[in-house]
Parts: structure tokens; C-alpha cells; sequence
């Protein structure tokens, strides 16, 4: 009896499945080109999945991109990003001016810019909001990027200058330099020589700023600076018998958000001199960090001052309402100084950690368009086809750090021929949607950078170096080799617990074990935990990194091995390349500057404290009919350029071009 | 009655500041840190946030602040959410988590203890069968498969529900998330129902309860039903606090602005005043339904005295 009723139990689902499945068929066969619905919203508004929860509204404080996003639409900086290339296009400044050696910027600010409440916005709300940013109070994740402003570092690590109080006169820094260290200085060290203005006119005909007493500052010998904290200070003293006696009897005065190198030279133009030569930062202050935000406001609210109720912006939209945990709406601020060319009335700011939600929303249209990184890899193979999927190399790399404090891996030819070892082409082909990548700068991003080129895959070469290391392979009956002598316990490779590390590292077990014989344990960890081993090099051999670019220069990505410590993660650290990276930015020349740099990025290659893997792609999806949203290399938009094309014969058919 | 009730309460107090204490403790022992991101931070960054939050504070002070906050219900500022406080956060998931949570608790309840009556009533039938299968099946597809399958179904080629995101209460959003919810505690009810039922019907008392008479109905609703359902009520108490304070996998899965969502994103961010007032309120709300359950022994099995 029994069975019968399960037999025809059976049967039903069999024909609700079949059922099921031909409806599944036909709603497919709707929108062939394009993966899902393709009718454009009744009104202007883009539904943006834009990733996790932000955590503020405040762009002094957050580092991620979801809140970068969020920033670019309610706060403009002196420059903002170009929807293509990212570089600098005005903003708040109508246009800037840069000295010779790309050590002071003056930027001058348009006389119609506003606050969403109507306020006009001047030099000083500039002022407040960098100083803001950069003070020690506010701890902002992002301060290092504008450590190139002068005394800008000291300020956010609460340092002091050391004051002789009988003459007035602040000690040097030049004087306490180590020896062979002092480089040449740049311009904006140096004293103001009144004949020759420093920074010429752009043809826009504005005259360079007068002198200031400021600015004699900013162009006299930098101070010596010295730790705030007094244990700090008596340890770094302690060890420097010279500066000690020096700073006996003198006077230690904090410096202050006043000192730093930003200038209000009049209402409308803003000078700001740094430490170094850096001519990318005029595409760096597009960062959120450099953005504007109200000053009497914050004074006014204190913490709440992002709450909507209180809130007040500047740049093309501003603050509608927030959900939490659901969206973000923004709508057009009319105020805007450019809100004639703003061309959508409201964006939606919706949040989702979990891809395919996303990819669900997005195909069901209640979506117009998902962040980067959103397309799942098992959905490749039905949605790369499509006409709105969006590839693109993205300035981000991944790549595997190796500890070079430790053995085996303190040995260069072992690293060497770990880097050999592996099939990077191969393993680029089954990612499917990345590049391989043999430099440590990603390929395809900066254009006239004559990337170096480090050693390609070698398994015949990487045995070779093993056995001069003094771990010889050798070859088995069967074909496959084995290395007796080399210590597998002391090296793993850690990653952080996701499944495409673990995809990774799995491949790069393969291979290691195909072509050295080696096999290397894997260590997956949740990834707070890993990101403190590895910055504290107490991993063994192997670590997953990836970093993605700050601004839209090599150095951002170079500059990781300029400290031994931080960032760096391998233990490597050489003075040599620092110079030559040193040297690099003091070239007034864009090309010779980036023949430098190329030289630098080749001297780590072939120091090898890092694997090369690939490089990122952005790797979304767009509906056709929204038009100015570049697949660009950091995936953050200029929001104002967006708009809704109701007109299926304008609509994107595939990834807009970057480059016309 | 009232005694007992006030000594448990007096009870809660003490277990929830070790839940408490336990729960800051880990947080401590977990390595990283609520600031520490995608990128490494350099040092004097790191100290100047560590000084903002008063991370370098010797711990018990940063445990007396907490216990402090804890004390009066307030738990403070969240560490990742700039500005907004804890309390905030839970007053406005809480609705959320438990909108879905009761809706899929009543749904259940309904479903399951229908169903489970009827098979005990019919035992050894088809629907006893149809539907103890059926329970099989909803006992053995986790959430976060049977959500996706719903999806699949219902929106990615009927075009009929919202795939996910929350509209608010009562809206069509929310048959997919409360489906995938009560999926799992329909099936357990009815299985409960079901044995609770079979073992009671052979009791002496609905022996004599038909023996004098009463209507199939009447002994069944009034004396098999309330002694039946008592496995059912020790398993729905908890449940319920479970649900109404979120559902992790379901939250997450339809991106509901819930508590589960936040709770598992503070833990994730190592959001100390987040977690700990998460994890208060869960005990509170946990701690509460249990005592809810033992008075409504009380009611259901007279035999039970306290």
C-alpha cells in the first residue's frame, strides 16, 4: 500500500519539476543579450548594490569602498575623479597649479561651489576639513595618504618640535640627520627667491599667490620633529647621544593642526606645500579623506552629525533617507554648482554582502547595478556571455608574500624557485577572469609605465636553484619529484578563509608539489586573526596578500616595501630601493619618473619577497541602460556623470570603452 | 507562582552578567581588531585609534566601562557604525527579525500542529505518511537550501515574489524569508505533535473521556491536544526567542536589516558594544521565554505545581 503512495508522490514532483523547469525556459528566452530584466526605471533613479552596511557617513573616518562610493556622491574635494581614467578633473578647484618639482600645489577654488544648506564653501572649510582629518582625535584609518603634507605626519602622531626658548629658535632636522642621508631638497624647502615666481601662471591667466609669512615657513629647512609621547621620546634619545644633548634645556612645543603645509591664501585659492616631490597627488586629493566637510555643523552636532536629520554636504547629491542595513538614498542637491549637469534625481545605496542576493536582485530588476566583485564564479559561464557583464583590469593585485626572516625562505633561491614553480598563465586561465602577473604593479593599469617583467614559469630552473640552495629534487620512478632535505614543517601557507584563497592556495599547493616535490601545508584563517600574523611576520613561509591601489600611480603600490615594517609583510626592506623610489619622485620628467620607478619595481623583483599572481578584474554587472558608469580600474564612480538612457539604440552593448 | 517567577528573575540577573562577562572575554582572546581592514594600518594610526577608543586603558577600567553601560541597559556607541548607538541599532532590527521571527513561528505553529494532529489521529496512513515525509524533509533541508530554492523558484523564473531585500510588514517580500524560516520548525512541530499526540490518545483518561461520551472533537481539542502539546511548548519557548532575535542564515540569505544580520557583522567587525548588547538582549529574551514555557506547563499539565 505504502509504496504505492510514494510512487505516486514521486510522480507529482517529477511533474511539478518538469513544469517548473519549462517556465524557467521561457523567462530565460525573454532577454537574450542580457542577463535578466532590461526595462528601465519609470524616473531617474539608480538602484546601486553597492556592498556592506557603511559604516559612516563621515569621510574622515572610513577606508572602504562601499563608503568611497557613498562619499563621491555627497562630498566633492578640490579635484575629483575622472568616470574613465580616474585622474584628476576639477572639482571644488576650477583648475591648480604645480611647481617644478611637484612639491607645492595651489589650487583655486570656484566662487560658486555651496553647502547643501545654502552656505558658500571658501578656502578655509578646506582648511578645517584636511586639519580635521588629520588629526590625532578623529584617527583616521586613511592619515598616512596625506603624509606628504608638511609636517602632516608629525601632526597625526602628535609629535613635537624642540623650541630653544632663550633664541626663539626651533632645532633642524638637516643637523641631526644621519650621515649620507640628507638628500637634495625640494623646492618647496627652499628659501623663496623673489625674481623667479616659483609656480608660472596656467593660462587661465591666475597670478601665483603672494608671500606669506606661512609660506616662509613652509620654505624654510625643515624642523626636527620628535615623539609627543615623553617614553617614546626618552627611548629614541637614549639611543642617540648627539640629540640628546642637543635637546637638553629646550623647549618641547606640540605641533599643532595650524602647522601643517596647507595654506588659505585668500578666500578662493589654496596652497599646499609637502615634504616631497609626489606629482600624483593631485590625482590623491580626490581621496574621500581631502573631501569637504561642514565645519559649524560638526561643531554644532558633534558625532551626530552624520545622522540625516542633522547632515549637511556638498557635493552632487545629498541625503535623502537611510535605512540602515537596507539603503542609502541620496537625492539631486540643487544647490550643487554643477546640479544642471547632474543626471540622475536620486541614487539608491543598497546593501548586500551576499553575492548571489545580489546577482538575484539584479536579475529580477529591482537593481540597475551591482559593485565589483560580484559576480559569483560559478555564474560565469551564463553571465560573462552577456552584454552587461562588465570586465576590466582593476588597479588591485594579488600576490603571495613570503617571510624572509625565516628559513628556508631567507635564502633568495628558494624564493626564487617557489616563483618558478608556478604556472601563472594556467592558473590565470582557470580564475578565467584575471590576468597573470609576473611585476608587482598591476598590468594594463598605468599607461606609459614600462613595467619590468620578473621571472616567468620555469620548473626546470626552479629545481636547479632548489638543489644550489641545498635542496636537491630529484626525480622519481614514476616522473613526479621529491625533495627530501627541504624542511616542510617549517613553512604553510596562510590565507584568510574565503573560497577563492582557498582555490588559490590549493593551486598553488599542485604546483609547488608537481614541480618541486614539496608539498606545503595550507593554513586557512578568519581574517582579522590573519591579517595580525601577517603583519606581525609571525606566519612561516607563505601569505596570501592583495592590495589595491590609493591613487592612480605605481608608487601606491611600490611604496608597500618602502618601511620594513606595516604594510610590508615579508620582513624585506633594502634602503637601496627606497632611494631608488626617492629618486623616482624627484623627476620633474612623467617619463623618466616612471623609468625610475620601473628600475625600483625591477630591483624588487629580483629581491623576491613576493610572488606575483595576478592582476584583478572588476568583474560586475550593469543593466545596458545605464549610461556613464566606467568600468574603471578602482571601481568608484563620479556619480554626477551617470544617467538613466531610455532609448534601447544608445544603451551600452558590452563594457564601455575607458579610453575615447 | 509569583515566587517562583520572582526567583527566577532574580535568577536571570546574575547569569546574564556572566553570559556578559564571558561573551567581553572572548572578544578580548580573538585576535585582530575592529579597526584592522583590508590593508594594514601603520602604527601611530593604530595608537591614535586605539587612544580614540580607549583601547589602551588598562582592562579592567575598559571592563568596569562596559559592566557600567551593561548596568544601565545603555550599551554605548558602536565601534564600526560611527555615531550610532547600540541601543538604536537593536530598537530599529529588532521589528525586523521580528516581524519574520513570529510570522514564521505562527506559520509553523499552525501548519505544524494541524498537520501533526491529523497524522496522529489517522497513524499509519496515507496522510500520516504524506506528512511525516514531508517533515522529513523539512527537518533535512537546511535553511540556506531550501531559501535559495525558493528563490529559484518563485522569483528567478516565476517572477512572482522579490528575491530579497525588506518592504516592510506586512509586504509580499516576506513570504520567501518566513517560507524558509518556519521550514524547519514546521517540520519539528509536527513531529513533536505527532508523538505527543499518539502517546496521550492511548492514555487513560481519553479512554475515559470518550467513555462518557464526548464528541471526537471535544476530546481531542480539550484533553488531547493540551496534554499532547507539551513536548511541542518545551520546544517552541526557545525556538521563539531564537527567532525573535534574528535568524542569521535567513537575515543574511534575503538581506533583511535584522538583528541576526547585525549580530553576526558585529562579531565579524570584533564590534565590542554591539556584540555585548546583542548578546545581552538575546540572553534577556532567551532567559524569558524559558520561564514563559515553565508557566505554560503549568497551565497545560495541572499535575505541575511550583
Amino acid at each position: 500500500m505504502a509504496s504505492l503512495y510514494y510512487r505516486q508522490l514521486l510522480a507529482g514532483l517529477v511533474l511539478v519539476s518538469l513544469a517548473l523547469g519549462s517556465i524557467s525556459c521561457r523567462a530565460m528566452a525573454t532577454n537574450p543579450a542580457f542577463f535578466g530584466s532590461t526595462t528601465p526605471p519609470a524616473t531617474n533613479i539608480l538602484r546601486y548594490i553597492n556592498g556592506d552596511e557603511p559604516e559612516s557617513l563621515d569621510p574622515a573616518v572610513s577606508s572602504g569602498q562601499p563608503e568611497a562610493r557613498i562619499y563621491m556622491a555627497l562630498y566633492q574635494g578640490l579635484v575629483e575623479y575622472d568616470p574613465k581614467t580616474l585622474a584628476a578633473i576639477p572639482a571644488l578647484a576650477e583648475s591648480w597649479d604645480i611647481n617644478d618639482d611637484s612639491s607645492e600645489f595651489v589650487f583655486h577654488l570656484r566662487y560658486t561651489a555651496r553647502w547643501s544648506n545654502g552656505d558658500p564653501i571658501n578656502a578655509q572649510d578646506f582648511l578645517y576639513s584636511i586639519r580635521r582629518s588629520l588629526s590625532p582625535e578623529i584617527a583616521s584609518k586613511n592619515a598616512y595618504l596625506a603624509y606628504t603634507i608638511r609636517y602632516s605626519q608629525a601632526f597625526n602622531e602628535g609629535a613635537v618640535f624642540v623650541r630653544d626658548s632663550a633664541t626663539n629658535q626651533y632645532l633642524l632636522e638637516k643637523d641631526f640627520a644621519e650621515e649620507g642621508t640628507v638628500q637634495t631638497e625640494p623646492l618647496s624647502q627652499k628659501p623663496i627667491n623673489p625674481d623667479s615666481p616659483e609656480i608660472k601662471p596656467t593660462e587661465k591667466g591666475t597670478a601665483p599667490a603672494p608671500d606669506t609669512p606661512f609660506h616662509q615657513f613652509m620654505h624654510s629647512p625643515p624642523r626636527l620633529t620628535l615623539p609627543g609621547s615623553e617614553k617614546a621620546r626618552a627611548k629614541l634619545l637614549s639611543g642617540n647621544p648627539k640629540l640628546q644633548a642637543a635637546v637638553a634645556g629646550k623647549e618641547f612645543v606640540k605641533i599643532k593642526a595650524e602647522d601643517i603645509g596647507v595654506e588659505a591664501v585668500d578666500d578662493h585659492t589654496v596652497r599646499i606645500s609637502l615634504s616631497q616631490p609626489a606629482p600624483y597627488f593631485s590625482g590623491l586629493a580626490a581621496h574621500q579623506l581631502f573631501r569637504l566637510v561642514p565645519r559649524k555643523i560638526i561643531e554644532k552636532y558633534g558625532d551626530s552629525w552624520t545622522d540625516p536629520a542633522n547632515i549637511v554636504t556638498c557635493g552632487p547629491f545629498k541625503v535623502k533617507a537611510w535605512k540602515h542595513y537596507d539603503e542609502l538614498i541620496v537625492e539631486r542637491d540643487p544647490v550643487y554648482w554643477d546640479a544642471a549637469n547632474v543626471g540622475l534625481d536620486e541614487i539608491h545605496f543598497m546593501v548586500s554582502s551576499d553575492n548571489p542576493t545580489a546577482m538575484n536582485l539584479y536579475k529580477v530588476g529591482e537593481v540597475d547595478a551591482v559593485n565589483n566583485h560580484v559576480v559569483p564564479n560559478g555564474w560565469l559561464d551564463v553571465v560573462r556571455p552577456k552584454k552587461d557583464y562588465m570586465d576590466g583590469a582593476e588597479a588591485a593585485i594579488v600576490y603571495i608574500l613570503m617571510n624572509v626572516t625565516k628559513p628556508p625562505l631567507n635564502d633568495i633561491r628558494v624564493r626564487r624557485a617557489f616563483n618558478m614553480a608556478i604556472d601563472k598563465i594556467n592558473y590565470a586561465k582557470s580564475r578565467r577572469i584575471t590576468k597573470a602577473l609576473s611585476a608587482f604593479t598591476p598590468e594594463g593599469i598605468f599607461v606609459g609605465y614600462p613595467q619590468p617583467k620578473g621571472d616567468g614559469f620555469d620548473p626546470e630552473q626552479a629545481r636547479k636553484l632548489m638543489g644550489e640552495a641545498g635542496f636537491p629534487i630529484t626525480k622519481k620512478g614514476d616522473g613526479s619529484y621529491e625533495c627530501k632535505s627541504f624542511p616542510v614543517a617549517q613553512v604553510d601557507f596562510s590565507f584568510n578563509t574565503q573560497s577563492s584563497n582557498k582555490t588559490m592556495a590549493e593551486f598553488m599547493q599542485a604546483q609547488w608539489k608537481q614541480n618541486l616535490g614539496i608539498t606545503v601545508q595550507l593554513k586557512s584563517m578568519e581574517f582579522k586573526t590573519f591579517m595580525s600574523v601577517r603583519s606581525k611576520l609571525e606566519y612561516k613561509g607563505f601569505a596570501i596578500g592583495i592590495w589595491g591601489a590609493d591613487y592612480m600611480d605605481p608608487f601606491t603600490f611600490l611604496n608597500l616595501f618602502s618601511t620594513p615594517g606595516g604594510d610590508n609583510g615579508s620582513g624585506w626592506w633594502d634602503k637601496k630601493y627606497v632611494d631608488l623610489l626617492e629618486e623616482a619622485n624627484r623627476s620633474l620628467d612623467k617619463q623618466k619618473r616612471y623609468e625610475l620607478m620601473a628600475k625600483a619595481e625591477k630591483y624588487l623583483l629580483d629581491a623576491q619577497p613576493v610572488i606575483p599572481i595576478e592582476t584583478s578584474s572588476v568583474n560586475f554587472v550593469k543593466k545596458p541602460y545605464v549610461k556613464g558608469l566606467y568600468p574603471n580600474a578602482q571601481s568608484v564612480y563620479a556619480w554626477k556623470f551617470v544617467y538613466i538612457e531610455r532609448d534601447p539604440a544608445k544603451w551600452d552593448y558590452g563594457p564601455p570603452s575607458l579610453s575615447d | 507562582m509569583l515566587r517562583f517567577v520572582l526567583r527566577r528573575l532574580l535568577i536571570t540577573i546574575p547569569t546574564i552578567l556572566v553570559v556578559i562577562t564571558l561573551t567581553w572575554g572572548l572578544i578580548r582572546l580573538a585576535p585582530g581588531n575592529f579597526y584592522s581592514g583590508e590593508k594594514p594600518i601603520p602604527k601611530a594610526i593604530e595608537n591614535n585609534i586605539r587612544e580614540k577608543y580607549g583601547l589602551n586603558k588598562p582592562w579592567y577600567v575598559q571592563y568596569g566601562k562596559m559592566m557600567g553601560h551593561v548596568l544601565l541597559l545603555d550599551f554605548g556607541t558602536s565601534l564600526k557604525y560611527e555615531g550610532q548607538s547600540v541601543n538604536g541599532i537593536i530598537a530599529r532590527s529588532l521589528p525586523v527579525s521580528a516581524a519574520i521571527g513570529l510570522s514564521a513561528y505562527l506559520l509553523a505553529l499552525l501548519v505544524g500542529i494541524t498537520l501533526g494532529s491529523f497524522a496522529a489521529l489517522k497513524q499509519n496512513s496515507k496522510l500520516d505518511y504524506a506528512s511525516m515525509a514531508l517533515a522529513m524533509v523539512g527537518i533535512s533541508v537546511p535553511n540556506f537550501v531550501l531559501g535559495p530554492i525558493l528563490v529559484l523558484i518563485f522569483s528567478l523564473t516565476l517572477y512572482w515574489l522579490p528575491p530579497a531585500r525588506w518592504y516592510g510588514f506586512p509586504s509580499r517580500g516576506m513570504v520567501l524569508p518566513v517560507l524558509t524560516l518556519s521550514g524547519i520548525y514546521m517540520a519539528y512541530i509536527a513531529r513533536l505533535t505527532r508523538a505527543g499526540m499518539l502517546e496521550v490518545l492511548r492514555s487513560d483518561y481519553i479512554r475515559t473521556a470518550r467513555s462518557k461520551g464526548l464528541s471526537e472533537r471535544q476530546v481531542v481539542m480539550r484533553h488531547a491536544l493540551r496534554g499532547g502539546l507539551m513536548p511541542v511548548v518545551s520546544f517552541t519557548g526557545p525556538a521563539l526567542a531564537f527567532l525573535l532575535t534574528g535568524t542569521v542564515v535567513v537575515e543574511r540569505l534575503f538581506t533583511l536589516p535584522g538583528l541576526g544580520n547585525y549580530f553576526i557583522q558585529a562579531s565579524l567587525n570584533r564590534d565590542e558594544p554591539l556584540i555585548i548588547g546583542i548578546v545581552s538582549f538575546i540572553a534577556i529574551t532567551l532567559l524569558l521565554m524559558n520561564l514563559v514555557v515553565d508557566i505554560a506547563y503549568a497551565y497545560l499539565d495541572p499535575r505541575i505545581r511550583y
